[in-house]
């Protein structure tokens, strides 16, 4: 009952897609950019991603949030890419990858001083560079985890993995994460 | 006794058994060693969030318009069709009626020049050529024989005008033209005596 009210809901927040793009792309665009390295074609596959929703939107059953459902087709259409190679990953892609220190700018200066900037610099480029290091499923389970906040029973249905091998590559991910930026002895 | 490397990741992921949560709670190396981890994943959600904010911020408010019912689509690619057709077939057609005034033209050429020469006008000299870029097109004026004839007999009067009163510097050498006024000018032969 739950999950048909869920359906329903989701289902017109589904049909409306201009509000559906924004309020999930940019959630969703980062999450594919910093999943393949390369913004200009994570634009594509993110732009792919909400026409996929929204011509499926038929298909969605409300059993996961649509965050969830979101990232699950974004991550269908990096692996389809992935297996196409049409482009190359993130070591490969590292001369169109994106510049954090720009991204710093558009913090909101009142919310931040200039010295916390520069430190929330740093400690991006410590993170996107330990990213850099990280298998494609690593990567996106780590992203999912640390920067969707989605819990492990989320990360397995959008990825169509065990719970125990999303465990597994999210130790993996930290290990190599937390002996680049810290908080590792 | 602090957290292990596992143990830390289990708290990291959320997954940590109740006792090293217990440890955690009581313990300021192992949460200091937690909020640095912290900190630099809060920086870096911030960061990538405004980034990627700031290139939605960007786009067109339209970026993606739901695409219209099946018949309106069908419609237009009509539409485009008709368009399409229209632009090429008009100039294909004006072409072809063109072809056709032409091919009539050379038809009625050809008669009108057999018609000259039957007349004894070698020249037919009423055919003009229709243009540098259409080389054997050529367009005749619609006169009859009887003009023809008189334009030819009007040329030949000019012609030997020009031949009475014009000095050829070939006389001075006494060199004589080789043959009548219909070969023209220019035909010299060389006189039987250079003495």
């Amino acid at each position: 009952m739950t999950n048909v009210r869920a359906a329903e809901r989701s289902s017109t927040e589904l049909d409306d897609i201009d509000a559906l793009v924004r309020t999930y792309r940019p959630r969703l665009l980062r999450f594919v950019t910093f999943s393949i390295g390369d913004p200009d074609l994570a634009e594509s596959i993110t732009q792919d991603c909400f026409l996929k929703a929204y011509n499926g939107r038929g298909n969605f059953r409300g059993d996961c949030s649509v965050n969830t459902w979101l990232t699950s087709i974004a991550l269908n259409l990096i692996r389809d890419q992935q297996r196409l190679q049409k482009f190359r990953f993130w070591r490969q892609a590292r001369a169109t990858a994106i510049d954090v220190s720009d991204a710093a700018n558009f913090l909101a200066s009142h919310e931040s001083s200039a010295e916390a900037r520069i430190l929330a610099i740093e400690r991006t480029e410590q993170v996107q560079a330990a990213l850099e290091h990280l298998s494609v499923n690593q990567r996106a389970i780590f992203l999912m985890r640390f920067a969707e906040d989605m819990d492990l029973a989320d990360i397995a249905a959008a990825i169509s993995m065990p719970i125990n091998t999303v465990k597994t590559h999210l130790h993996r991910a930290l290990k190599a994460v937390r002996a680049q930026v810290g908080g590792s002895r | 006794m602090h957290l292990t490397e596992d143990q830390m990741d289990d708290l990291l992921m959320g997954d940590l058994a109740a006792e090293p949560a217990a440890h955690l709670a009581s313990c300021s190396t192992c949460k200091a060693q937690v909020a640095e981890f912290e900190t630099s994943i809060a920086s870096f959600k911030a960061v990538t969030l405004a980034w990627s904010e700031r290139q939605s911020a960007t786009l067109p408010s339209k970026l993606l318009q739901p695409v219209g019912s099946a018949w309106q689509r069908g419609a237009s690619w009509a539409a485009a069709a008709a368009v399409l057709l229209v632009g090429i077939g008009v100039p294909l057609a004006r072409h072809e009626t063109r072809g056709a005034q032409v091919v009539a033209t050379n038809g009625a050429l050809r008669a009108e020049v057999a018609g000259a020469k039957q007349a004894g006008g070698a020249t037919a000299a009423h055919v003009r050529e229709s243009g540098p870029g259409a080389p054997g097109v050529v367009a005749v004026s619609g006169k009859s024989d009887a003009q023809i004839a008189r334009d030819n007999q009007m040329l030949q009067a000019i012609d030997r005008e020009l031949d009475a009163s014009v000095q050829s510097p070939a006389d001075d050498f006494g060199l004589a033209a080789a043959g009548g006024p219909s070969a023209g000018h220019g035909h010299f032969a060389p006189v039987e005596n250079w003495d």
